[in-house]
């Protein structure tokens, strides 16, 4: 796999420290399912060296949309990229996440999470019924809110500081919404995955760790496939630096296995 | 020119090779691998290994530290699912081995003697272990015992890699090559520590191997010592980056190089490299690498 050169042809800032960036890339988005990332090389030189992993958060004709938020040296100076700078970037990695038809999907987003959420709505929403949670600490930090509303699903607000929607924490919302689903019968769902609780709507989630592990608590035994973040090496399974202890034993590389993963089998 | 390089009974078509650990088996880019001397792969122990817990690598302006602790799916299973593939390779394929006490060493070289692969990298270099790695090729007379060993158990060509944390690679190289190895790798990562911020060890692992641009100066130097002191093959490997870098490798005594850290941030970075060192060649009408390799004591 080669790395390619992408125009960017829109960057903003969304809210403070989280940006916005269409790249020009015709074969990445005409390739790339939701659940995918791009390993994007910030500088030219040597310093910062590895890439930058960010997932894709939209894509539209021969564009693909990141959002991210500034952690770090490297994301910083990729917040810096102007309108018509070209980005060296390697993609689409990571294992895309699974289709489904006629169900119900919960999603909940924390923060950043939304971004990568977004993809997969906009994808599942013909032939499924979506239910979107969004979260972040103030109403200043919600973020997309307005692509997820033009879906057509129903979106629901959480802030810790109630500034906006719920006062308090979207994995509580989440909970609720759980409990208020009709159970549905086993033969009618379609994912393998729901199997285990038969009767529950699927659920995906992005956020940080400690939110992550909440909704898993939560919604004990419903699944939950949740993109993770971790530091990368490579981004394409040849380094085996991104690991992710499984719960009986050994690790995943969600390089590769994922970052869409099923939260219940790892430790968060 | 013919590109070819002999090590051993190993004849690798150019010098180019991806490192151990970095590169996986070769087989997520066969065609990347297929166009170079040879793939080293990740480090392969007795028993089946998980790994240091994460966070594992991290970065800073230089290179990377990784604490990935050799996780590998252990030698049976390695021979089972993974040779059988590596085996369709058209390029060399070596065996990276790495045990826990002298014998282990033996035992793999054994095991590994019988299948279709083409060299051993006897690993006693790995910072990221408690007992074994570093530790043993830290001390000469162990250098000499696991080659003596692995001499005996097989009759593969045998490359050792070693260290230089905390040891002159003089005497272990030519520990190495007094118990019949056929070349030496040089060097393995550097230790390395990084901590939080609040005090705490960042690597899950506790402490890593340094690795990327900020190893090239040292590793040379290394090279350029042992080069004056063995006569077998070295091979160069810390911080290449691009052919110019190679291209230093070898005027300092290597016959070949490793690209580890590079393949992370562009995995045909090992073509790359070849391509460079090709067209170098061309340019200068070289007509074998013996009239670049080791010119830089020549010179001096």
């Amino acid at each position: 796999m080669k790395p390619t050169r992408c125009k960017v042809t829109d960057a903003r800032e969304l809210c403070a420290g989280v940006y916005s960036m269409w790249l020009e890339a015709p074969d990445i988005a005409r390739r790339v399912r939701p659940g995918q990332f791009l390993n994007v090389k910030v500088s030219s030189g040597l310093d910062p060296l590895l890439r930058r992993p960010i997932s894709v958060c939209d894509v539209e004709r021969n564009r693909v949309r990141l959002v991210f938020r500034v952690v770090g040296r490297g994301t910083a100076q990729l917040s810096r990229a102007r309108v018509g700078d070209e980005l060296d970037v390697m993609g689409p990695l990571g294992r895309p996440a699974l289709e489904l038809r006629g169900e119900e999907v919960l999603f909940c987003g924390g923060g950043i999470g939304a971004a990568p959420l977004l993809f997969l709505a906009r994808r599942l929403k013909q032939a499924n019924r979506l239910e979107i949670l969004l979260g972040a600490r103030t109403k200043a930090e919600l973020l997309l809110v307005k692509e997820f509303r033009a879906l057509g699903a129903r979106v629901a607000i959480a802030t810790d500081d109630g500034s906006a929607g719920f006062h308090g924490m979207v994995t509580e919302l989440a909970e609720e919404e759980a409990k208020s689903q009709k159970p549905k019968a086993k033969s009618q769902s379609a994912g393998r995955w729901l199997a285990v609780s038969g009767e529950r709507p699927a659920v995906f989630a992005c956020g940080p760790r400690p939110m992550l592990a909440d909704l898993v608590k939560r919604l004990d035994p419903i699944p939950v496939w949740g993109f993770v973040e971790e530091r990368m090496g490579c981004g394409t399974g040849i380094c085996y630096c991104c690991a992710l202890p499984k719960k009986g034993g050994g690790h995943v590389r969600f390089c590769e296995e994922g970052p869409v993963v099923r939260l219940n089998e790892v430790v968060l | 020119m013919n590109p070819q390089v002999i090590v051993g009974q190993a004849a690798f078509v150019n010098p180019v090779l991806a490192a151990s650990g970095t590169f996986e088996f070769g087989l997520k880019f066969p065609s990347v691998s297929n166009r170079l001397g040879g793939v080293v792969t990740k480090a392969i122990t007795l028993q089946p290994r998980v790994g240091n817990p994460p966070p594992r690598i991290f970065e800073f302006p230089g290179g990377i530290l990784n604490s990935v602790g050799l996780e590998n799916p252990g030698v049976e299973r390695f021979c089972a699912d993974v040779v059988p593939r590596t085996a369709k390779l058209r390029c060399r394929v070596v065996v990276n081995i790495a045990g826990f006490t002298v014998e282990e060493y033996g035992e793999l070289a054994a095991r590994l003697d019988s299948e279709s692969v083409d060299a051993l990298e006897v690993n006693v270099s790995c910072p990221n272990v408690k007992e074994g790695g570093a530790l043993f090729g830290q001390q000469p007379q162990v250098v000499e015992s696991i080659t003596a060993l692995v001499r005996k158990r097989t009759t593969k060509t045998i490359i050792v890699k070693l260290t230089a944390n905390f040891v002159d690679p003089v005497e272990t190289a030519k520990a190495a090559e007094a118990a019949g190895a056929d070349g030496v790798t040089l060097i393995n990562t550097l230790f390395g520590l990084v901590l939080d911020g609040d005090g705490r060890p960042f690597l899950g692992g506790r402490t890593g191997g340094v690795s990327g641009p900020a190893l090239k100066p040292f590793a040379l130097f290394c090279v350029d010592r042992v080069a004056a002191a063995v006569k077998i093959p070295i091979i160069g490997c810390g911080g290449v980056m691009d052919a110019a870098d190679a291209l230093d490798f070898l005027s300092a005594g290597a016959r070949m190089v490793q690209v580890g850290t590079a393949n992370l941030v562009n995995p045909e970075a090992t073509l790359e490299v070849w391509a460079g060192l090709k067209a170098y060649a061309q340019k200068n009408r070289l007509s074998n690498w013996d009239q670049i390799v080791g010119r830089a004591r020549r010179q001096s």
